[in-house]
């Protein structure tokens, strides 16, 4: 193997290390028989500069929970752009599409300054108290559409090929299907099919960009990634670079083959834009291409000239203030339930970067993405949906995950205690109240050690005429934590006749009187 | 053949295949189970080792060989429906269904089945109740201590069924050689108590909360499908309030009791009795009592403490 292929290889596996692991962690993101996830499971997120800064400046708080975050930074500062080129999952995945994806048109002209206008667009938003790095975050974006999309309908598609054998195929086939999909089951799929909202909206998300390499490889990163122009900016100042800082006359290579367009209309070579993929120790005619440590000299100004700067941060303004005047937001009515340890709902929303972690993580698949509900604001933001699913009594799951800490982390105790909400009962619906017909499914299932859904035995006259015991649920308002099992299990058709309602504290700036 | 007729030859057969809808209709058959003949005997153990006293009560009835012959594919069915720990007393005691499991493992068992269609999340239900845990260890093959495969639910017609006319069963309940009933016996804001009749919730399949609306006689019905060869109650431990999950210590009274019978509604009836109630008290036995499933009067069994 020639020295250079070596470099290239090293890159590839090393690429091929982190998506590894990143697909570890993905899978290990569910309950394995341990109240207790082993692994920092979250970590991705965690080591995100994008979302530290972006939490930080909304909340005005350091979390300590994101300071892996520094080492990116250090990372870069060293090496420049090296966390896109060798570590980022999303950046492998769409170099492993590039045989499949290949783009259609030539060069667009360079658009690299995008990625400066939505990194200033959401530091700025964020700083005005609104939230917008889950939109845009790469991590978020892979994270969501796997979670919400992609995993569900891989096994959707799995476990439909090995039904079928099951319940049609003759038994010698059944006999060998069926230990393979054990298998299956034990290393590749999910434990069981979660079902989301609107999981097309997360799939087309991420799918576009993919389809993006259509206009150009990595595509994504070059022009759009806020996280890309964040490590671009502070790779400025790194030391690792490429050699020479000048293409050369009369030969195209630089500008043809460089999956980054690392140089610009004057043959400069951009360093923040290289992601030190090493192709060209490889691709130059010449073999005059090397990376070595040399002092910070940048020939070319950042592709982005003051008037983005200026839209953008005009628009980082108005954002907030767009959604501070929506009735959407403030309406009580379409108040969510959130997940169990989530901080005030102003402060949730701040601090929430909209990964999808919990929703990935939650036991009972009873997380849902919020879309329209809430406003702009509250888009991707978990809520609990209990008639899908209830919030597990004993389990802390989520709270472990959340990589910015919007939800917290619970001990049990705190867990048996948090207010999620608090059931209403229906008695137009309830059996016992609307049929006279015996029922207390609910009262069965009420986890609280004292019950915080009661009866009251009365005797009514039944639909014979005789004489007929009832008992009629009630709730226990200070007892009942919200946990949803109630409205779960409600053997109702349609809505349920007991439903959970938010009950947080209702602040006075959110809900002016 | 190329490639593109490849491909096309499977998205065609997988095409056909899908679209073909299940078709899976089983005719309930009797259970293998012993009936009950007269009188109906119940036999009592008392004893802090439940391991112990479970295989005491077994012994006196002649020993796992009378109900498992070698080779047979036995169910062990416990309560694991709650997210609960065994001081709780939600679940039936591990110790007690380990015992079950190795005395019908010893008795020459093909496979022992341990599941429960669980209320909270299976997984946590199973790890919680400290009974997949305990099976573990006995680090046999023929344990099978596995979750619900939604997939196994049939249709059964219930002949007979005076409420239901059909409901969903798990098929390897249906399937097993022998069924062997291990309820915990504890508080149940509806039906009272929740014992041997009401286990066989954990073998349905459906919207099993409407099973409530009239519990004591859809419970009757559904015990005419799976006919236990053997009931063994755990009541070493009562949960007596804020059944059937309860969650609080000072709730639960420790008995360090296990009885069995061949007759369930005989089973069902003596530890009512723990409770302080009489066996009329709880609706589903005396609608199994109505139906023939096996007697309720006490007086006429024959009660026997080892």
């Amino acid at each position: 193997m020639n020295k250079k292929l070596v470099f290239r290889r090293a890159r590839q596996v090393c690429q091929i290390f982190f998506l590894a692991l990143f697909l570890f962690l993905f899978r290990q993101t569910d309950y394995t028989g341990l109240d207790t996830i082993p692994y920092a499971v979250n970590l991705f997120f965690r080591w995100d500069p994008l979302a530290a800064a972006a939490v930080t400046l909304a909340t005005r708080t350091v979390i300590p929970l994101l300071l892996p975050a520094l080492a990116v930074i250090g990372l870069t500062l060293v090496f420049g752009r090296v966390f896109c080129g060798w570590i980022c999952p999303l950046g492998t995945l769409l170099d492993g599409t590039a045989r499949v994806i290949r783009p259609v048109s030539r060069p667009l002209r360079p658009l690299r300054h995008i990625k400066y206008v939505i990194l200033t667009v959401v530091l700025v938003s964020a700083a005005f108290g609104l939230q917008l790095a889950g939109w845009v975050d790469p991590f978020s974006l892979l994270v969501r559409g796997m979670v919400i999309a992609v995993d569900p309908l891989f096994n959707a598609l799995v476990t439909a090929g090995f039904d079928a054998v099951y319940f049609h195929g003759p038994g010698w086939a059944t006999a060998v299907s069926e230990p393979v999909y054990d298998a299956f089951k034990s290393f590749i799929l999910p434990y069981k099919q979660s079902l989301f909202i609107w999981p097309a909206v997360s799939l087309v998300m991420l799918a576009g960009v993919f389809a993006l390499e259509l206009l150009g490889r990595r595509f994504w990163c070059r022009n759009l990634c806020p996280l890309g122009a964040m490590l671009a900016l502070v790779s400025r100042f790194s030391f690792f670079r490429r050699k020479p800082l000048l293409a050369c006359k009369n030969c195209e290579a630089c500008h043809h083959e460089c999956r980054m367009s690392a140089f610009d209309d004057d043959r400069r070579m951009m360093a923040e834009e290289c992601n030190l993929c090493l192709d060209c120790l490889e691709f130059c005619p010449k073999q005059i291409t090397t990376f070595r440590f040399t002092p910070p000299v940048n020939r070319a100004p950042v592709d982005v000239t003051r008037r983005h700067l200026i839209g953008a941060g005009l628009t980082g303004i108005t954002l907030p203030f767009l959604v501070k005047i929506d009735a959407v937001a403030k309406d009580p009515s379409r108040r969510v339930l959130r997940p169990p340890g989530a901080l005030a709902e102003e402060d949730f929303l701040k601090t929430c970067v909209r990964c999808g972690e919990c929703l990935k993580v939650c036991i009972q698949n009873a997380l849902q993405p919020v879309l329209l509900e809430q406003g702009l604001d509250g888009v991707f933001t978990p809520r609990l949906v209990p008639r899908l699913g209830y919030c597990e009594f004993n389990c802390t799951l989520c709270g472990q995950v959340c990589p910015t800490g919007a939800l917290k982390r619970l001990t049990p105790a705190e867990k048996h205690a948090f207010v999620i909400g608090r059931a209403v009962f229906d008695r137009n619906r309830c059996l016992p109240f609307a049929s006279s017909t015996p029922c207390i499914v609910c009262e069965e299932h009420c986890p609280t050690s004292e019950k915080a859904i009661r009866f009251d035995e009365v005797v009514v006259t039944g639909a014979g005429g005789a004489a007929l015991t009832l008992k009629r649920p009630y709730v226990i308002t200070d007892l009942c934590v919200g946990c949803g099992i109630c409205e779960k299990v409600c053997p109702l058709p349609g809505p349920s006749a007991v439903r959970v309602y938010p009950a947080g504290e209702i602040s006075s700036d959110l809900y002016p009187v | 053949m190329d490639r593109r007729e490849f491909l096309k030859q499977v998205a065609l057969w997988y095409a056909g295949i899908m679209t073909t809808a299940p078709v899976f209709r089983l005719v309930p058959r009797a259970m293998a189970g012993t009936s009950a003949s007269p009188p109906s005997g119940i036999i009592v153990s008392k004893g802090e080792d439940y391991f112990k006293i479970t295989a005491a009560v077994i012994e006196k009835m002649g020993g796992m060989g009378r109900f498992v012959k070698p080779g047979a594919k036995v169910v062990v069915k416990p309560n694991i429906g709650w997210d609960r720990s065994p001081e709780q007393a939600a679940n039936t005691h591990p110790q007690v269904v380990r015992a079950l499991v190795t005395l019908a493992l010893d008795a020459g068992a093909a496979s022992v089945q341990v599941f429960d269609r669980t209320c909270n999340e299976e997984r946590r239900c199973y790890q919680n109740s400290g009974i997949k845990p305990e099976l573990e260890k006995i680090k046999d093959p023929r344990v099978k201590c596995e979750f619900i495969d939604e997939r196994k639910f049939v249709p059964v017609k219930i002949e007979g069924g005076k409420a239901l006319k059909e409901w969903q069963f798990y098929k390897d309940a249906l399937e097993a050689d022998c069924y062997i009933n291990v309820p915990v016996a504890k508080h149940h804001g509806l039906s009272g108590l929740t014992l041997g009749m009401k286990n066989i919730m954990g073998v349905i399949g459906g919207r099993r909360g409407q099973i409530h609306h009239d519990i004591g006689r859809n419970l009757a019905d559904l015990n005419t499908v799976i006919r236990p060869s053997l009931t063994v109650v755990d009541a070493t431990r009562l949960l007596l309030r804020s059944g059937p999950q309860g969650g609080k210590i000072e709730d639960v009274s420790i008995r360090n009791t296990v009885l069995a019978s061949t007759d369930p509604v005989a089973a069902d009836a003596y530890a009512t009795t723990l409770f302080g109630q009489t066996p009329d008290a709880i609706t589903s036995t005396v609608a199994a009592f109505e139906m023939g499933l096996g007697e309720m009067r006490l007086e006429k069994c024959t009660i026997t403490e080892v």
